[in-house]
Protein backbone atom coordinates (compact mmCIF):
# COMPACT_ATOMS: atom_id res chain seq x y z
CA UNK A 1 0.00 0.00 0.00
CA UNK A 2 2.76 2.44 0.93
CA UNK A 3 5.10 2.06 -1.88
CA UNK A 4 1.75 1.95 -4.00
CA UNK A 5 1.05 5.09 -2.96
CA UNK A 6 4.55 6.43 -3.07
CA UNK A 7 4.47 5.49 -6.64
CA UNK A 8 0.81 7.30 -7.21
CA UNK A 9 2.00 10.41 -5.66
CA UNK A 10 5.38 10.11 -8.27
CA UNK A 11 2.86 9.93 -11.22
CA UNK A 12 0.80 12.88 -10.04
CA UNK A 13 4.27 14.73 -9.87
CA UNK A 14 5.24 14.14 -13.50
CA UNK A 15 2.06 15.17 -14.62
CA UNK A 16 1.57 17.85 -12.14
CA UNK A 17 4.75 19.81 -13.56
CA UNK A 18 4.16 19.04 -17.25
CA UNK A 19 0.86 20.82 -16.54
CA UNK A 20 -0.49 22.88 -13.64
CA UNK A 21 3.15 24.01 -13.54
CA UNK A 22 3.59 24.65 -16.83
CA UNK A 23 0.67 27.62 -16.36
CA UNK A 24 2.72 28.31 -12.91
CA UNK A 25 6.10 28.88 -14.14
CA UNK A 26 7.96 31.51 -12.42
CA UNK A 27 9.79 32.89 -15.59
CA UNK A 28 10.06 29.62 -16.79
CA UNK A 29 10.83 27.76 -13.72
CA UNK A 30 8.84 25.66 -12.56
CA UNK A 31 9.62 22.82 -8.98
CA UNK A 32 11.14 19.62 -8.91
CA UNK A 33 8.54 17.75 -7.00
CA UNK A 34 9.91 14.36 -7.60
CA UNK A 35 13.31 16.27 -6.00
CA UNK A 36 10.82 16.93 -3.07
CA UNK A 37 9.51 13.32 -3.20
CA UNK A 38 12.51 11.85 -2.67
CA UNK A 39 13.77 14.38 0.50
CA UNK A 40 10.64 13.59 2.05
CA UNK A 41 10.69 9.80 1.94
CA UNK A 42 14.18 10.36 2.93
CA UNK A 43 13.63 12.21 5.92
CA UNK A 44 11.22 9.54 6.99
CA UNK A 45 13.23 6.24 6.07
CA UNK A 46 16.75 5.11 6.96
CA UNK A 47 19.42 5.83 4.70
CA UNK A 48 19.81 2.93 2.76
CA UNK A 49 16.43 2.71 2.23
CA UNK A 50 15.94 6.56 1.23
CA UNK A 51 18.87 5.91 -1.16
CA UNK A 52 17.36 3.02 -2.53
CA UNK A 53 13.92 5.36 -2.68
CA UNK A 54 15.85 8.33 -4.49
CA UNK A 55 17.53 5.39 -7.45
CA UNK A 56 14.38 3.96 -8.02
CA UNK A 57 12.14 7.18 -8.30
CA UNK A 58 15.21 8.58 -10.91
CA UNK A 59 15.49 5.47 -12.80
CA UNK A 60 11.49 5.86 -13.30
CA UNK A 61 12.01 9.66 -14.06
CA UNK A 62 14.66 9.19 -16.74
CA UNK A 63 12.71 6.25 -18.64
CA UNK A 64 9.69 8.49 -18.21
CA UNK A 65 11.49 11.50 -19.76
CA UNK A 66 13.58 9.18 -21.86
CA UNK A 67 17.10 10.55 -22.31
CA UNK A 68 19.70 10.72 -20.48
CA UNK A 69 19.27 7.22 -18.05
CA UNK A 70 21.07 7.49 -15.54
CA UNK A 71 20.97 11.09 -14.33
CA UNK A 72 17.80 11.80 -12.16
CA UNK A 73 19.01 8.25 -10.39
CA UNK A 74 22.34 9.40 -9.52
CA UNK A 75 20.94 12.82 -8.12
CA UNK A 76 17.97 11.61 -6.30
CA UNK A 77 20.10 9.13 -4.60
CA UNK A 78 22.47 11.86 -3.77
CA UNK A 79 20.00 14.20 -2.39
CA UNK A 80 18.36 11.31 -0.55
CA UNK A 81 22.14 10.46 1.12
CA UNK A 82 21.86 14.53 1.71
CA UNK A 83 18.71 14.66 3.14
CA UNK A 84 18.94 12.09 5.58
CA UNK A 85 22.28 12.98 6.85
CA UNK A 86 20.86 16.68 7.32
CA UNK A 87 17.73 15.15 8.93
CA UNK A 88 19.86 13.42 11.67
CA UNK A 89 21.25 16.20 13.00
CA UNK A 90 18.04 18.07 13.25
CA UNK A 91 14.25 17.97 14.83
CA UNK A 92 11.94 17.06 12.10
CA UNK A 93 9.05 18.86 13.38
CA UNK A 94 10.56 21.81 12.79
CA UNK A 95 9.17 23.45 9.74
CA UNK A 96 11.48 26.04 9.17
CA UNK A 97 14.58 23.49 9.46
CA UNK A 98 12.84 21.53 7.00
CA UNK A 99 12.10 24.57 5.15
CA UNK A 100 15.93 25.37 4.94
CA UNK A 101 16.78 21.60 4.08
CA UNK A 102 14.87 21.93 1.27
CA UNK A 103 16.02 24.53 -0.23
CA UNK A 104 19.88 23.78 0.19
CA UNK A 105 19.12 20.25 -0.70
CA UNK A 106 17.59 21.19 -3.58
CA UNK A 107 20.23 23.65 -4.54
CA UNK A 108 22.78 20.70 -4.20
CA UNK A 109 20.32 18.43 -6.23
CA UNK A 110 20.13 20.71 -9.14
CA UNK A 111 24.00 21.57 -9.56
CA UNK A 112 24.63 18.15 -9.20
CA UNK A 113 22.05 17.31 -12.45
CA UNK A 114 23.65 19.88 -13.83
CA UNK A 115 27.23 18.88 -13.22
CA UNK A 116 26.36 15.02 -14.43
CA UNK A 117 24.79 16.87 -18.27
CA UNK A 118 28.00 18.79 -18.48
CA UNK A 119 29.69 15.63 -18.09
CA UNK A 120 27.28 14.11 -21.06
CA UNK A 121 28.36 17.40 -22.91
CA UNK A 122 25.42 19.68 -22.36
CA UNK A 123 26.74 23.13 -22.39
CA UNK A 124 25.25 25.72 -19.52
CA UNK A 125 26.35 28.99 -19.08
CA UNK A 126 26.89 30.38 -15.12
CA UNK A 127 24.17 32.66 -15.31
CA UNK A 128 21.56 29.79 -16.09
CA UNK A 129 23.19 27.63 -13.07
CA UNK A 130 22.43 30.13 -10.78
CA UNK A 131 19.87 30.81 -11.92
CA UNK A 132 18.16 27.53 -12.77
CA UNK A 133 19.26 25.88 -9.34
CA UNK A 134 18.17 28.60 -6.90
CA UNK A 135 15.11 29.11 -8.98
CA UNK A 136 13.85 25.74 -8.05
CA UNK A 137 14.87 25.70 -4.81
CA UNK A 138 13.01 28.52 -4.21
CA UNK A 139 10.19 27.24 -5.93
CA UNK A 140 10.57 24.10 -4.23
CA UNK A 141 11.03 25.60 -0.47
CA UNK A 142 7.97 27.79 -1.17
CA UNK A 143 5.65 24.20 -1.54
CA UNK A 144 7.18 22.91 1.79
CA UNK A 145 4.83 24.55 3.87
CA UNK A 146 1.65 23.27 2.27
CA UNK A 147 3.02 20.07 1.39
CA UNK A 148 5.10 18.74 4.22
CA UNK A 149 2.85 18.59 7.43
CA UNK A 150 0.48 16.63 5.66
CA UNK A 151 3.32 14.33 4.07
CA UNK A 152 4.85 13.96 7.85
CA UNK A 153 1.78 13.59 9.14
CA UNK A 154 1.41 10.29 6.84
CA UNK A 155 4.48 9.07 7.45
CA UNK A 156 4.25 9.11 10.78
CA UNK A 157 0.63 7.91 11.27
CA UNK A 158 -0.89 7.44 7.59
CA UNK A 159 -0.51 5.03 4.78
CA UNK A 160 2.28 5.97 4.56
CA UNK A 161 3.76 4.68 7.72
CA UNK A 162 6.39 2.10 7.74
CA UNK A 163 4.92 -0.83 8.98
CA UNK A 164 7.11 -4.17 9.50
CA UNK A 165 6.38 -7.44 8.44
CA UNK A 166 5.26 -8.77 12.00
CA UNK A 167 2.52 -5.75 12.29
CA UNK A 168 0.86 -6.80 8.41
CA UNK B 1 32.81 -0.23 4.03
CA UNK B 2 35.75 2.22 4.33
CA UNK B 3 36.41 5.62 2.83
CA UNK B 4 38.50 4.36 0.02
CA UNK B 5 36.13 1.48 -1.25
CA UNK B 6 32.64 4.10 -0.90
CA UNK B 7 34.78 6.74 -3.07
CA UNK B 8 35.95 3.86 -5.50
CA UNK B 9 32.55 3.25 -5.42
CA UNK B 10 30.97 6.43 -5.90
CA UNK B 11 33.92 6.83 -9.25
CA UNK B 12 32.51 3.74 -11.17
CA UNK B 13 28.88 4.58 -10.28
CA UNK B 14 29.36 7.91 -11.65
CA UNK B 15 31.31 6.75 -14.64
CA UNK B 16 28.69 4.41 -15.43
CA UNK B 17 25.95 7.02 -15.34
CA UNK B 18 28.15 9.60 -17.73
CA UNK B 19 28.74 6.37 -20.37
CA UNK B 20 25.03 5.83 -19.71
CA UNK B 21 24.00 9.51 -20.23
CA UNK B 22 25.82 9.59 -23.35
CA UNK B 23 24.40 6.57 -24.73
CA UNK B 24 21.03 7.91 -24.03
CA UNK B 25 21.23 11.22 -24.94
CA UNK B 26 18.63 13.29 -26.53
CA UNK B 27 17.70 11.56 -30.71
CA UNK B 28 19.70 8.69 -29.72
CA UNK B 29 16.33 6.29 -29.99
CA UNK B 30 17.56 3.47 -27.56
CA UNK B 31 14.54 0.80 -26.44
CA UNK B 32 12.55 2.38 -23.72
CA UNK B 33 9.40 0.48 -23.76
CA UNK B 34 9.29 1.38 -19.96
CA UNK B 35 8.94 4.88 -20.70
CA UNK B 36 6.96 4.69 -23.89
CA UNK B 37 4.43 2.88 -21.54
CA UNK B 38 4.38 5.69 -19.00
CA UNK B 39 4.31 8.15 -21.94
CA UNK B 40 1.42 6.43 -22.99
CA UNK B 41 -0.49 6.13 -19.87
CA UNK B 42 0.35 9.77 -18.25
CA UNK B 43 0.09 11.69 -21.72
CA UNK B 44 -3.80 12.15 -22.19
CA UNK B 45 -4.60 12.54 -18.42
CA UNK B 46 -1.77 15.21 -19.31
CA UNK B 47 -3.44 16.51 -22.40
CA UNK B 48 -6.79 16.90 -20.93
CA UNK B 49 -5.33 19.01 -17.81
CA UNK B 50 -3.49 20.98 -20.42
CA UNK B 51 -6.80 21.79 -22.34
CA UNK B 52 -8.71 22.55 -19.71
CA UNK B 53 -5.88 24.54 -17.90
CA UNK B 54 -5.47 26.31 -21.84
CA UNK B 55 -9.54 26.91 -21.89
CA UNK B 56 -8.87 28.37 -18.55
CA UNK B 57 -6.39 30.58 -19.18
CA UNK B 58 -7.46 32.00 -22.36
CA UNK B 59 -10.92 32.48 -20.78
CA UNK B 60 -9.56 34.22 -17.10
CA UNK B 61 -6.64 35.87 -19.24
CA UNK B 62 -8.75 39.51 -18.34
CA UNK B 63 -8.78 38.43 -14.45
CA UNK B 64 -5.15 37.11 -13.98
CA UNK B 65 -3.54 40.07 -15.87
CA UNK B 66 -6.04 43.33 -16.02
CA UNK B 67 -4.10 45.86 -15.72
CA UNK B 68 -2.01 44.18 -18.40
CA UNK B 69 -5.47 43.65 -20.94
CA UNK B 70 -6.59 47.42 -19.66
CA UNK B 71 -3.04 48.70 -21.05
CA UNK B 72 -3.37 46.59 -23.96
CA UNK B 73 -6.89 47.54 -24.80
CA UNK B 74 -6.15 51.24 -24.30
CA UNK B 75 -2.88 50.94 -26.43
CA UNK B 76 -5.41 48.86 -28.97
CA UNK B 77 -8.06 52.19 -28.69
CA UNK B 78 -5.34 54.38 -29.24
CA UNK B 79 -4.43 52.69 -32.41
CA UNK B 80 -8.03 52.65 -33.88
CA UNK B 81 -7.67 56.05 -33.50
CA UNK B 82 -4.67 56.74 -34.91
CA UNK B 83 -5.32 54.49 -37.57
CA UNK B 84 -8.34 55.75 -38.44
CA UNK B 85 -7.41 59.29 -38.62
CA UNK B 86 -4.36 57.86 -41.07
CA UNK B 87 -7.06 56.66 -42.71
CA UNK B 88 -9.52 59.20 -43.25
CA UNK B 89 -6.67 62.17 -44.16
CA UNK B 90 -5.32 59.28 -46.90
CA UNK B 91 -9.08 59.33 -47.96
CA UNK B 92 -8.92 63.29 -48.22
CA UNK B 93 -5.74 63.28 -50.15
CA UNK B 94 -6.42 60.25 -52.76
CA UNK B 95 -9.87 62.34 -53.17
CA UNK B 96 -7.70 65.50 -53.67
CA UNK B 97 -5.41 63.96 -55.83
CA UNK B 98 -8.41 62.66 -58.12
CA UNK B 99 -9.53 66.31 -58.31
CA UNK B 100 -6.46 67.36 -58.77
CA UNK B 101 -5.70 65.04 -61.79
CA UNK B 102 -9.25 66.22 -62.91
CA UNK B 103 -8.10 69.57 -62.33
CA UNK B 104 -5.07 69.38 -64.65
CA UNK B 105 -6.40 67.50 -67.27
CA UNK B 106 -9.33 69.44 -67.34
CA UNK B 107 -7.59 72.86 -67.37
CA UNK B 108 -7.20 74.89 -70.36
CA UNK B 109 -4.28 75.21 -72.73
CA UNK B 110 -2.65 78.83 -73.29
CA UNK B 111 0.53 79.29 -74.51
CA UNK B 112 1.08 81.90 -72.18
CA UNK B 113 0.21 80.11 -69.55
CA UNK B 114 2.23 76.64 -70.11
CA UNK B 115 5.43 78.34 -69.75
CA UNK B 116 5.42 79.77 -65.85
CA UNK B 117 5.67 76.50 -63.45
CA UNK B 118 2.19 75.60 -61.38
CA UNK B 119 1.27 74.33 -58.05
CA UNK B 120 -1.59 72.40 -56.65
CA UNK B 121 -2.96 73.89 -53.48
CA UNK B 122 -5.86 73.15 -51.61
CA UNK B 123 -8.36 76.06 -49.91
CA UNK B 124 -7.76 75.51 -45.94
CA UNK B 125 -9.94 78.45 -45.38
CA UNK B 126 -12.15 81.43 -46.48
CA UNK B 127 -12.12 84.88 -45.38
CA UNK B 128 -14.58 84.87 -42.17
CA UNK B 129 -15.43 88.72 -42.64
CA UNK B 130 -17.91 89.81 -45.29
CA UNK B 131 -15.29 92.61 -46.09
CA UNK B 132 -13.14 91.13 -48.92
CA UNK B 133 -13.64 88.21 -51.09
CA UNK B 134 -10.24 86.14 -50.25
CA UNK B 135 -9.56 82.44 -49.42
CA UNK B 136 -6.39 81.02 -47.87
CA UNK B 137 -4.12 78.08 -49.47
CA UNK B 138 -1.90 75.70 -47.90
CA UNK B 139 1.11 77.20 -50.00
CA UNK B 140 3.49 79.66 -48.99
CA UNK B 141 7.12 81.16 -49.73
CA UNK B 142 8.17 77.65 -48.65
CA UNK B 143 6.57 76.49 -52.16
CA UNK B 144 7.92 79.58 -53.81
CA UNK B 145 4.70 81.46 -54.37
CA UNK B 146 4.61 85.54 -54.63
CA UNK B 147 2.59 88.15 -53.99
CA UNK B 148 0.49 88.81 -57.51
CA UNK B 149 0.71 85.22 -58.33
CA UNK B 150 -2.11 84.49 -60.48
CA UNK B 151 -4.29 81.87 -59.41
CA UNK B 152 -6.78 79.25 -61.81
CA UNK B 153 -8.97 76.44 -61.73
CA UNK B 154 -10.22 74.12 -63.42
CA UNK B 155 -12.81 76.54 -65.79
CA UNK B 156 -10.90 79.68 -65.26
CA UNK B 157 -9.37 82.50 -63.82
CA UNK B 158 -9.96 82.46 -59.72
CA UNK B 159 -7.38 85.36 -58.46
CA UNK B 160 -4.25 86.46 -57.32
CA UNK B 161 -2.14 85.63 -54.44
CA UNK B 162 -1.87 88.95 -52.21
CA UNK B 163 -0.22 87.93 -48.75
CA UNK B 164 2.16 85.59 -48.50
CA UNK B 165 3.35 83.50 -45.61
CA UNK B 166 6.09 80.49 -45.20
CA UNK B 167 3.29 77.96 -45.20
CA UNK B 168 0.19 79.57 -46.57
CA UNK B 169 -0.88 82.28 -48.88
CA UNK B 170 -4.16 84.67 -49.13
CA UNK B 171 -5.83 84.60 -52.30
CA UNK B 172 -7.57 87.84 -53.32
CA UNK B 173 -10.80 86.62 -55.74
CA UNK B 174 -11.32 88.26 -58.89
CA UNK B 175 -15.24 88.38 -57.27
CA UNK B 176 -14.24 90.75 -54.75
CA UNK B 177 -14.33 94.95 -55.79
CA UNK B 178 -10.95 95.18 -55.37
CA UNK B 179 -9.46 93.19 -58.11
CA UNK B 180 -9.44 94.55 -61.45
CA UNK B 181 -8.42 92.06 -64.20
CA UNK B 182 -7.35 93.58 -67.58
CA UNK B 183 -9.72 91.34 -69.63
CA UNK B 184 -10.85 91.67 -73.35
CA UNK B 185 -13.59 89.47 -75.39
CA UNK B 186 -13.51 88.34 -78.86
CA UNK B 187 -16.32 88.82 -81.13
CA UNK B 188 -16.94 86.36 -84.06
CA UNK B 189 -15.14 88.41 -86.41
CA UNK B 190 -11.71 87.92 -83.94
CA UNK B 191 -11.48 91.24 -83.10
CA UNK B 192 -10.62 91.38 -79.57
CA UNK B 193 -12.64 94.50 -77.67
CA UNK B 194 -10.50 95.37 -74.65
CA UNK B 195 -11.83 96.49 -70.98
CA UNK B 196 -10.98 96.06 -67.30
CA UNK B 197 -13.45 93.46 -65.64
CA UNK B 198 -14.40 93.99 -61.64
CA UNK B 199 -16.12 92.60 -58.93
CA UNK B 200 -18.97 94.31 -58.18
CA UNK B 201 -19.08 93.29 -54.37
CA UNK B 202 -18.56 96.56 -53.19
CA UNK B 203 -17.79 97.90 -49.99
CA UNK B 204 -21.39 99.53 -49.46
CA UNK B 205 -23.13 96.10 -49.98
CA UNK B 206 -21.00 93.44 -48.67
CA UNK B 207 -23.38 92.70 -45.71
CA UNK B 208 -26.06 92.08 -48.08
CA UNK B 209 -23.56 90.29 -50.83
CA UNK B 210 -24.90 89.82 -54.10
CA UNK B 211 -21.96 90.50 -56.72
CA UNK B 212 -21.66 90.33 -60.52
CA UNK B 213 -18.49 90.64 -62.70
CA UNK B 214 -18.92 93.78 -65.01
CA UNK B 215 -17.00 95.22 -67.78
CA UNK B 216 -17.13 98.24 -69.38
CA UNK B 217 -17.19 99.05 -73.22
CA UNK B 218 -17.14 101.38 -75.57
CA UNK B 219 -20.44 101.26 -77.58
CA UNK B 220 -18.68 100.56 -80.84
CA UNK B 221 -17.26 97.39 -79.98
CA UNK B 222 -18.98 94.69 -80.87
CA UNK B 223 -19.77 91.88 -78.38
CA UNK B 224 -22.53 89.76 -77.68
CA UNK B 225 -24.08 88.11 -74.77
CA UNK B 226 -22.39 84.69 -74.77
CA UNK B 227 -19.04 85.85 -75.89
CA UNK B 228 -16.45 84.16 -73.48
CA UNK B 229 -14.40 86.93 -71.59
CA UNK B 230 -10.54 86.33 -71.54
CA UNK B 231 -7.53 87.16 -69.27
CA UNK B 232 -6.02 90.08 -72.27
CA UNK B 233 -2.55 89.77 -70.47
CA UNK B 234 -2.49 93.20 -70.16
CA UNK B 235 -0.87 94.51 -66.51
CA UNK B 236 1.24 91.87 -66.17
CA UNK B 237 -0.24 90.22 -63.10
CA UNK B 238 -2.36 87.80 -65.22
CA UNK B 239 -0.68 85.67 -67.85
CA UNK B 240 -2.98 86.17 -71.49
CA UNK B 241 -6.15 83.83 -72.21
CA UNK B 242 -7.35 82.12 -69.63
CA UNK B 243 -11.36 82.21 -69.36
CA UNK B 244 -12.83 84.58 -66.55
CA UNK B 245 -16.27 83.89 -67.32
CA UNK B 246 -18.90 84.27 -70.09
CA UNK B 247 -20.90 87.54 -71.09
CA UNK B 248 -24.77 87.39 -69.48
CA UNK B 249 -26.41 90.86 -70.05
CA UNK B 250 -25.26 93.97 -71.71
CA UNK B 251 -26.68 97.42 -71.02
CA UNK B 252 -26.21 100.53 -72.33
CA UNK B 253 -24.52 103.11 -68.93
CA UNK B 254 -26.71 106.17 -67.83
CA UNK B 255 -24.51 108.05 -70.42
CA UNK B 256 -24.92 106.47 -73.28
CA UNK B 257 -21.55 106.18 -74.52
CA UNK B 258 -20.59 102.99 -72.62
CA UNK B 259 -22.04 99.18 -72.41
CA UNK B 260 -21.65 97.55 -69.58
CA UNK B 261 -21.47 93.81 -69.93
CA UNK B 262 -22.35 91.89 -66.91
CA UNK B 263 -20.21 88.65 -67.01
CA UNK B 264 -21.16 85.38 -64.91
CA UNK B 265 -18.04 83.65 -63.63
CA UNK B 266 -17.08 80.26 -65.17
CA UNK B 267 -15.68 79.33 -61.35
CA UNK B 268 -18.35 78.61 -58.86
CA UNK B 269 -16.28 79.90 -55.85
CA UNK B 270 -18.15 78.33 -53.31
CA UNK B 271 -17.38 75.39 -54.03
CA UNK B 272 -13.51 75.66 -54.86
CA UNK B 273 -11.78 73.03 -53.08
CA UNK B 274 -8.47 73.13 -55.21
CA UNK B 275 -6.54 75.29 -57.32
CA UNK B 276 -3.50 75.97 -59.37
CA UNK B 277 -1.30 78.53 -58.56
CA UNK B 278 0.95 79.91 -61.24
CA UNK B 279 3.98 81.40 -60.48
CA UNK B 280 3.98 84.21 -62.89
CA UNK B 281 6.60 86.41 -60.77
CA UNK B 282 9.20 83.79 -60.30
CA UNK B 283 8.76 80.57 -61.73
CA UNK B 284 8.64 81.14 -65.75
Amino acid sequence: MRCLLIVIMLLISFVLQGTVFYFWDWFGIKPDLVMLLVIYIALHSRLFTGMLWGLGIGIIEDLYLGYFIGMSAFTFAGVALLSNWLAQRCYKENLLFIVLLVFSVSVVGELLAIFLSLGAGMHWQLGAIVRISVGIACYNLILVPATYPLIHRSFLYGWLRYRPKYEQ
Amino acid sequence: MNITGITVLVFFLLLAVLVSMRLTGPGTNFPNPVGRTMQLVLNPIEKGILTVGNTLKRNTKALWSFSKVEQENLSLRQQVDQLTSDNLRLKEQVLAGMRFEDLNEGLFRSPTLDKFEKVGASIINRNPTAWYQTITVNRGTKDGIEINDAVIAQLGLVGKVVTVYPESSEVLLISDGEAQVGALVRSDTGTAAYGIVQGTYKRSSRLTAAGNFQMLFRREDYVNVSDLVLTSGLGGVYPKDIPIGKIKQIMLEDSGLLKIAYIEPLVDFDSLEEVIIVKTNGGK
